[in-house]
This record gives structure tokens, C-alpha cells and sequence, in this order.
């Protein structure tokens, strides 16, 4: 090969190894981030809802730190290239829309839009060549949050709240409504998304056994 | 707004955002599997023209020399023709262009990528049966540009790399199948000092470019495979005390007058043999 020729092409590679350490240290800080998030959330399974608001509220400000990281992020992707790194950080993202999707429903009883989940993580619509948060990686959050949720359906009940097992119960339903309505290929959302039955029978079963006992006054809809 | 429907309490209205917002994701899932589906298709059949091209690459540029014409001039016919055929890939292309478009080709390039180094792989030997040196990055990039100068997708320096590794096999073929044809060696041991040349240069890449580590390997097979071929005929010319030109002529005489007899039956049992090496290698 001709050594202008070679040349060239170790300067285009230098460079991609150049780019990807650059975002792999700003994934780092990312995961450090979700590390603590993460860390935080796990107690909710032991949190009364009195205490609710203020655990959730001592995470905002670390989710929110995210922006930092993301606007970092954009600057160093290349213009149309998104696709070709995101897989460094796909995970890391989930994290962060599973927190922002499982605070907004513990704060508010609501689902957080894909576009607010963007929002919170400070990713702006106008980087969607650069940077975005795919639906893929938002309806694996949303899996992520039904896992959860089975878990603080159980857990609530242990701490007395026996109305949680209940409003969660409607919750995941109209999730796993709307799951089904996607044409899900096999990979592994689609795994995952089989995987979900398994949630909301464990979280039917609290519910039965807590209406059953007659320990919650919602009359339960069927 | 699909979140003010949601605050409100009542179950119907809640279930019906969760619909909505299912819908927009359902198209979006459906376009992108879509996409996808079509065009992993378009590079099957990019693949298949571009074996074709391989095919016809060999077939003619070990056909029988005209009586006016000399090897080069063969191998130079070859490409031409070779070129001509790619044109239809170069067609398929510059159709999948607005598939490919802005952040799309990073999106769909795992899809894409077979067939287009198979594509590569054909250019690169026809370019090298016209040339006989290495196609460049720019000169391959221009193929899938349109007359305006906008190329069809970015070509990445993996794909083109990964192409060029499996031109070496055809090579090998290439130099193996002459190596009994007026002029066979000669070329064989100029198709061996180009592959080690390749192999040379490609092992600095290995860490860079996933794959290519197989391909190497695929690479150094078939350099050894000439070298052995060179090897053999070295021996066995030094029995005798005679010029490389007489050498061929006794070699193409015996050919000859073999085909004389039964020229049909080896043409096409020719081209079988191609098609099988193709085949177990992949």
C-alpha cells in the first residue's frame, strides 16, 4: 500500500481510539453517577411514604447532574455518528430513565414521557443525530421499573402500605397494555419483555392476598 | 401533553394515554425492523452480483489470449467487463441512498457491511487485474459518490479494509489457477509479493478493526498456498535447462492439445470448481 495511503488511514484510526476513550471517560462519570442513584433508590423497598418524598427528592439532584455529562457527551460525538457509539453508554442511559421514570411514578402516580425523560437527562431534541434517547432504551427502562415495582409491591406490604400493592398493580397493567401493542422482534427487549408476567403475577398475588385479608379498603377493579 | 391525560385519576383516560404514547413507539419499532429487513436484503443481493463479478473477474482473465493479445491486455479486459457489472451494484447504491441518509447509515451499518465489503472485495480485484496495484480508499469512496460529488453513504475505513483482506483469497485463486497458463508464474510470483504486501500492512490494524484478526489469518493461508505453489514450480523447473518461455510453451502445447479433445467439458468443470472453493470458504 502506498505509505500516504497508509498513513492516512492510521491517522482516521488514531483518531476513533482518541474518541472513544474521550466518551468512555465521560461513561464513566456517568456510571459513577448511576452507581449512586442506584444506590439511593434501593431504599425505597424500606421506606414508609411519609418518608417517600424526601428520598426521592435527595436523588433529583444527582439525576440532574446528568446534564452535565450529557452535554459533555454531544460535544465529542461526531455529526450523524449516535448509532455508532451508543453502545458504549446504552446502559448507563437506561439507569438513568429507569430512575427518572420510577421517581416520577413514586412521586406522582404518573408515567414520564420519553420527551421528559429526555428532558430531565438534559438531551435536546435538536442533538438527535449526536445524541438521544432511543425508545428501545426507554422501554427498557420501563422493564426495568416493573421489575422493581414487583419487589416494592412485597416490600411495601412488609412496612404496613397495603394500598402500593394496588395502585402498582393497575400501573404495570396498563404497561404491560401497551407492550403488547409493540411488534417486538427477538432480542432481547423482547426477552425481557416475556419476562414481565412473571412481575405481574408476583404483584397479583400480593394483591390477592391483601384484598382477601380484607386489609385495604379500595375496592380493587377488575 | 399525553402526560396531562395521564394526571387525571379515572382508568380509561390513563389507559388511553399509555395507548397513544404504545402507538408512537409501535411505529417507531415497525419502521426501524422495517428498514432493517430491507436492507439486509439489498445487501444479500449486492452480495450475490458481487460474487457474480468475482466470478466473471476469473473466468475471463484466465480465459484463452486472443491471438493478438497479451496477458495484460486479457487481464485489462477482464476488468473492464468486471467494472461494467459493478455499475448495477454502484445502481442498487445510489437507490439505498435515502435509506442511509444523516444518523440512519450508523444505524443500519452492521447491516450493510457484508455486502459491501463483498462489493469491495470485486472492485479491488478488477482494479488490481486493471492496475495492478491496491485500490485506494478515496478511489472506492468515488464509486458510491453520485456525478454531483454527494456520496451515497460514508464509507468507513473498516468495511474497506475488511474488503481488501478478502481480496487476497481471490488472489490466491487467481495465481494458483494461471500458474500453468503462458506467463503463469511470472504473475503468481507478482500476486505473492502483493499479498505479503497486504498482509504486511494489515497486521498493524489488527487492534483497530474487529474481524480483521479472522481475516488475517484467512490471509495468511492463502499467501502460503502461492508460496508453496511458487516453490513447486521452482523445483521442478530447475530440472530442467531450459528458458522460462520455452517452459511455457511446453505446458501450453500439452494444454492444448488436451483441450483440443475435450475442451467443453473443461471449460465448465472450470467454472464448478470456482464456485465450490467460493463456497467452502464462506
Amino acid at each position: 500500500m502506498d505509505p500516504i495511503e497508509l498513513e492516512r488511514i492510521n491517522v482516521v484510526l488514531d483518531h476513533d481510539v482518541e474518541l472513544r476513550e474521550k466518551i468512555k471517560e465521560q461513561v464513566n462519570e456517568l456510571d459513577k453517577k448511576m452507581r449512586t442513584i442506584v444506590g439511593i433508590l434501593n431504599k425505597i423497598h424500606s421506606t414508609r411514604p411519609e418518608a417517600m418524598p424526601a428520598l426521592l427528592d435527595s436523588v433529583k439532584p444527582v439525576l440532574n447532574s446528568c446534564q452535565a455529562v450529557t452535554s459533555a457527551l454531544v460535544l465529542i460525538i461526531p455529526k450523524n455518528q449516535f448509532w455508532r457509539w451508543k453502545d458504549m453508554w446504552s446502559n448507563s442511559i437506561r439507569t438513568a430513565a429507569f430512575a427518572a421514570v420510577l421517581i416520577e411514578y413514586l412521586s406522582n402516580r404518573t408515567l414520564l414521557s420519553l420527551e421528559k425523560v429526555s428532558d430531565t437527562l438534559g438531551v435536546r431534541s435538536e442533538w438527535s443525530d449526536r445524541l438521544s434517547l432511543p425508545v428501545e432504551d426507554y422501554l427498557h427502562a420501563l422493564i426495568t421499573v416493573v421489575n422493581e415495582l414487583s419487589r416494592l409491591a412485597v416490600n411495601a406490604v412488609t412496612l404496613g402500605n397495603f394500598e402500593e400493592p394496588l395502585k402498582i398493580s393497575a400501573f404495570v397493567k396498563d404497561l404491560f397494555t401497551g407492550f403488547s401493542m409493540l411488534n417486538l422482534k427477538n432480542d432481547t427487549l423482547r426477552r425481557r419483555f416475556d419476562g414481565l408476567k412473571y412481575d405481574i403475577k408476583k404483584i397479583e398475588e400480593v394483591v390477592y392476598d391483601v384484598s382477601l385479608r380484607n386489609l385495604t379498603n379500595i375496592s380493587v377493579e377488575k | 401533553m399525553a402526560a396531562t391525560i395521564i394526571n387525571t385519576d379515572a382508568t380509561a383516560s390513563t389507559s388511553q394515554g399509555f395507548v397513544d404514547r404504545f402507538d408512537t413507539f409501535r411505529a417507531d419499532l415497525d419502521d426501524y425492523n422495517d428498514r432493517r429487513e430491507r436492507l439486509i436484503k439489498a445487501s444479500r443481493d449486492i452480495t450475490n452480483l458481487s460474487k457474480k463479478v468475482i466470478f466473471l473477474l476469473h473466468r475471463i482473465a484466465q480465459g484463452n489470449l486472443e491471438p493478438n493479445q497479451d496477458d495484460e491486455a486479457l487481464a485489462k479486459d477482464a476488468a473492464q467487463q468486471g467494472y461494467a457489472k459493478l455499475r448495477e451494484v454502484q445502481e442498487l447504491y445510489s437507490r439505498l441512498r435515502p435509506e442511509l441518509q444523516g444518523d440512519k447509515f450508523w444505524r443500519y451499518q452492521r447491516q450493510i457491511s457484508p455486502g459491501l465489503q463483498e462489493y469491495i472485495e470485486a472492485l479491488s480485484f478488477a482494479h488490481y487485474l486493471d492496475k495492478g496495484t491496491l485500490i485506494t480508499f478515496d478511489e472506492v469512496q468515488k464509486t458510491l459518490t453520485d456525478p454531483e460529488g454527494i456520496e451515497y453513504f460514508p464509507l468507513t475505513i473498516s468495511d474497506y479494509l475488511l474488503g481488501l483482506s478478502d481480496l487476497t483469497g481471490e488472489l490466491m485463486r487467481f495465481a494458483i489457477s494461471g500458474i500453468a497458463h503462458r506467463g503463469g508464474r511470472r504473475k503468481a510470483q507478482n500476486v505473492c509479493a502483493f499479498v505479503r504486501g497486504c498482509k504486511a500492512d494489515f497486521e498493524r490494524w489488527i487492534p483497530y478493526v474487529r474481524e480483521l484478526k479472522k481475516k488475517q489469518s484467512v490471509t495468511s493461508q492463502s499467501l502460503e498456498k502461492i508460496e508453496d505453489a511458487a516453490y513447486a514450480i521452482m523445483v521442478r523447473t530447475s530440472e530442467y535447462d531450459l528458458s522460462p518461455e520455452m517452459l511455457d510453451d511446453i505446458v501450453a502445447q500439452s494444454i492444448s492439445s488436451y483441450r483440443d479433445t475435450s475442451r467443453q467439458a473443461v471449460g465448465r468443470g472450470r467454472g464448478d470448481d470456482l464456485s465450490d472453493d467460493e463456497d467452502t470458504t464462506n
